[in-house]
């Protein structure tokens, strides 16, 4: 019954199971004299839920911005399986097996569902496996199977996520990195795109994830990084994590 | 029946030319929302390069240069080749280091890039006409249509080549791989790159394609009028831009169907109105002004937010710049910040710098090239009103002293002396009265114009104030019973006080002085009002300004009319120091030079428009000996299009951006201490 199979990028299979997928050290990003992001390191290992979780401004979009190539580091490396891409153009990391699916979606509003699926897997340049990723698609998002000939930009919000998050995994990726894939959507949404992360992660993806929602990140992780003012101040198992200490975390007082 | 069906048919070969060349914009402004207005100038080089190419031997430079002599497609197809890679390299070299810059930055840029193109084109190939070699199709006998509309064959397969370019672009833009990602990237480019299209490298195809089509339209005009010459590509440029614009820019049906209107109008205008050749360039103008006041997103085109880049030119410092170069400049801009913080004083300084100058030179000459330093001075002060105060571009500034000069040159020579025989001395005090009722009628036009159109987004007013602009230089041509035509009016009297002749260059020169005193005072006290302050919210954000609560379309107004106040009111002293005057004297060029000029001293200062013309008048004239200069004047120009290109990539803000005018609330000093630290 299951079509959905070889989701992911060949790289990821291939990878020594010890090494993680991607790996960053001491990453900095400024925006100006303002240090955005202030040397921070992070592991995500392959298979697995990473979060990254933060009150606002504390350097979480920045941070993926930066592991996706679209702004340029002030200082760090990124290791992702096994290559060191940290100066490597955007394009080149989508090609490697990075999908970044932004925050606020951002789909192509004046192209329909299936261009911008197409797009999605632009780096990939063979025709011939377009079709069948499609139908798996829609086989994850039965909704955008419907509504493959309509624009993108007269989707509901729930419905441009799921083409957002289709988009990217038409890359076949082997990192997809998501950032607030929920924000402004309605709780019966969430509940389903959270669900779709949980079961693209069974399917053998890995997933860095940015959250507001603290709770459910760390429901869902299997491992969360918590930023405040462009730094790592605290990172456990999403198990272990105790939401008291990361409620001191967002409302400012030291741990 | 006969004469309406041969202006259809020559009508139908130029909108076709029109409608390539509006492809051309169309397709780099739908990709990445800039109007290049250097796409008229490669379609002079597409018609320069095709020549060359046919011919056996060209003289470039003044040397005589062996050529292949290729058949026209031969040529056409090596020329497309040669100016899309140029475009390329002018996108590499000149906008991609703007892209995320104001939609200002990159406009002025490609302005810039327009008078270098056309300048070296000159410098290479002369300032004569190249003759377009002939082509063997040419000589055919015409096609007779209904007896009686003749088509040559080439208008054939110009018409023909047309329609397959566009189709086949279209069908391109749709189906292809390369297509999907430039729609990709015109709607965003951050989700774009992220999907892993390489921009870049799209913004760059869209530049070759563009560039390819402008030098198609380019070759297939130059083929169709039999020359080819440096300044070709000016009208055509902004008649295949006011297509586009007719058409819905971002749109290609929309290019093509607004280069055949646009074609066939001219032709019907030209054909059937009373002396119909003569307006025919004001025709295109007027359709664009009234379709603007219509429906400003085109016939075909999606109506699109009045939301222009945010931010002002003034405030990015560029990211790009050696540490030296840095250093040079955070030197002046200590001394400029010192300079503003002592206010009036320094202002005093300056003055009195001035007039001991005015005492001391000696020469008459140099006098004169002072006085022009500070007529241009005052002319690029008022320009500095909109451009910089406000943040929109306006290219039809030299209209306004267009006006002015023209309303003192007839009152006083067509009217009073030619009509009634009354000797300008005798009624001197009519100068100091047209002053002030010049300002008005020119800001009186500045509000007709500007009360629709300042609704319209950034590029939109460029394209609408550019047309107001060309239409006044039409009609000082044409209206020969008001202006003279291109004969000019001559004999306009120097100016006077109380029966004392000032004509002598130091009276002149002070007379300059005094007025540019009471320019940048009035100037000054505008901006330091409330009004001032509304004008600097509207440059840096006009979305956040109109949310607070700042009428922005009314401020706008203002602002355009003050310019244009300026503009008629030192127009009047203009004509009379000049004491001749013609159309030639207020072409696009010259606010083109206007605009350099305040970006060049630094947009929004006070100062910043006097160092731009001093710096440029004295070069202009000390470049005068150099030998190389003497033989290809216009490469002074060519490097003015460079320093301006360069400045936009590495100081948009100007060389004198320090001396920005502080927005200070009444009795309240601003904090300086801190700047200076």
């Amino acid at each position: 019954m299951n079509p959905i199979a070889p989701i992911v990028h060949p790289t990821a299979l291939t990878l020594h199971p010890t090494e993680p997928l991607l790996q960053v050290a001491g990453l900095a990003v400024s925006y100006g004299r303002i240090r955005a992001v202030d040397g921070i390191d992070l592991t995500v290992e392959p298979g697995r839920i990473v979060s990254l979780v933060g009150s606002n401004g504390a350097g979480k979009t920045t941070t993926l911005m930066a592991l996706s190539g679209l702004l340029p580091l002030a200082a760090g490396r990124i290791r992702f399986a096994g290559e060191d891409i940290t100066t490597l153009a955007p394009e080149l990391r989508v090609a490697r097996g990075i999908a970044h699916v932004p925050e606020r979606r951002r789909v192509f509003a004046g192209m329909s569902v299936r261009e911008n699926l197409v797009l999605g897997a632009y780096s990939r340049g063979d025709a011939v496996d377009i079709a069948s990723d499609l139908e798996r698609m829609v086989a994850l998002f039965p909704r955008l199977g419907e509504r493959m000939a309509q624009l993108a930009g007269t989707l509901s919000g729930g419905e441009q996520q799921m083409l957002a998050i289709a988009r990217g995994l038409m890359s076949r990726p082997s990192l997809l990195i998501m950032d607030e894939p929920t924000m402004g959507l309605a709780p019966q949404m969430i509940d389903l795109i959270l669900d779709t992360v949980l079961e693209i992660r069974k399917q053998g993806m890995t997933v860095l994830l940015v959250e507001q929602n603290a709770v459910e990140a760390m429901r869902l992780s299997d491992h969360v990084y918590i930023m405040r003012l462009g730094r790592i101040v605290h990172e456990d198992s999403g198990a272990n994590i105790d939401p008291e200490r990361v409620k001191s975390f967002y409302l400012g007082a030291d741990s | 029946m006969d004469y309406l069906g041969q202006l259809l048919a020559n009508g139908l070969v130029l909108g076709a030319i029109y409608a390539l060349a509006a492809v051309a914009f169309t397709l780099v402004y739908g990709v990445v929302r800039l109007v290049n207005f250097a796409f008229g100038e490669l379609f002079m080089l597409g018609a320069f390069l095709t020549a060359s190419l046919m011919l056996p031997e060209v003289r470039l430079i003044g040397m005589v240069v062996p050529m292949p002599g290729f058949s026209l497609p031969v040529a056409a197809a090596g020329a497309i080749l040669l100016t899309g890679a140029l475009g390329v390299l002018v996108d590499r070299i000149a906008y991609r280091p703007l892209r995320n810059a104001p939609r200002l930055a990159p406009l002025i840029t490609s302005i810039a890039v327009s008078v270098v193109l056309q300048s070296l084109a000159q410098t290479v190939w002369g300032a004569e006409e190249l003759r377009f070699p002939e082509f063997h199709l040419a000589t055919l006998p015409p096609v007779v249509l209904f007896d009686s509309i003749y088509l040559s064959v080439m208008d054939l397969v110009v018409m023909a080549t047309a329609l397959a370019a566009m189709l086949g672009l279209s069908a391109f833009i749709a189906r292809s791989s390369l297509g999907r990602a430039m729609r990709a990237s015109a709607e965003d480019q951050m989700a774009a790159t992220l999907v892993g299209i390489p921009v870049n490298r799209v913004v760059a195809a869209a530049f070759a394609i563009g560039s390819g089509f402008a030098a198609l339209a380019g070759l297939l005009y130059a083929q169709t009028y039999g020359f080819a010459h440096s300044s070709m590509g000016f009208l055509p440029g902004l008649k295949a831009l006011t297509a586009a614009v007719l058409g819905g820019i971002g749109s290609i049906p929309g290019a093509a169907l607004g280069g055949l209107i646009l074609g066939l109008v001219e032709a019907l205008g030209s054909g059937y109105l009373p002396n119909g050749t003569a307006w025919k360039d004001a025709i295109s103008f007027v359709l664009l002004v009234g379709l603007l006041y219509l429906r400003p997103q085109g016939l075909l085109g999606k109506p699109e937010l009045n939301s222009a880049g945010r931010g002002s030119l003034l405030g990015g410092a560029s990211e790009f710049g050696a540490g030296w170069l840095r250093a040079a400049f955070a030197k002046v801009d200590g001394g400029l910040a010192r300079a503003a913080a002592a206010g009036p004083r320094a202002a005093l300084a300056l003055l009195a710098v001035a007039i001991l100058v005015g005492l001391l030179v000696p020469s008459d000459y140099w006098l004169r090239i002072l006085t022009m330093v500070v007529i241009y001075g005052m002319l690029a002060s008022g320009l500095n009103v909109i451009v910089g105060f406000a943040g929109l571009l306006d290219l039809g500034f030299v209209a306004f002293w267009a006006v002015g000069s023209y309303l003192t040159s007839i009152l006083f020579v067509l009217v009073l002396k030619d009509q009634f025989g009354v000797a300008p001395a005798d009624i001197w005090w009519l100068l100091y009265l047209n002053l002030p009722l010049a300002g008005l009628l020119a800001a009186g036009f500045a509000v007709i114009l500007g009360t629709p159109t300042l609704r319209l987004r950034g590029d939109y007013l460029a394209i609408m104030t550019l047309g107001f602009g060309e239409i006044v230089r039409v009609v000082a041509i044409n209206w020969m019973d008001l202006t003279n035509g291109p004969m000019g009016i001559r004999g306009i009297p120097a100016p006077n006080l109380f029966g004392i002749a000032l004509g002598s260059p130091r009276a002149q020169f002070f007379f300059a002085l005094a007025l540019a005193v009471l320019v940048v005072f009035a100037i000054a006290r505008l901006v330091r009002s409330y009004v001032g302050r509304a004008w600097v919210a509207i440059r840096e954000d006009e979305e956040a300004a109109e949310a607070m609560g700042v009428p922005t379309a009314r401020y706008k107004l203002y602002a355009y009319a003050a310019s244009g106040f300026v503009g008629g009111f030192v127009g009047v002293f203009y004509a009379h120091t000049q004491q001749y005057i013609s159309p030639l004297n207020f072409s696009l060029f010259e606010n083109i030079l206007l605009l350099m000029l305040v970006v060049l001293g630094g947009l929004g200062t006070f100062i910043g428009p006097f160092i731009g013309a001093l710096i440029w008048i004295v070069f202009l004239q000390l470049a005068l000996d150099l030998p190389f200069v003497q033989a290809y004047p216009e490469t002074r120009f060519a490097l003015l299009g460079i320093v301006l290109i360069v400045l936009m990539v590495f100081r948009p803000q100007g060389l004198a951006a320090s001396a920005r005018v502080a927005l200070t609330m009444p009795g309240t000093r601003p904090a300086k201490a801190k700047e200076a630290a």
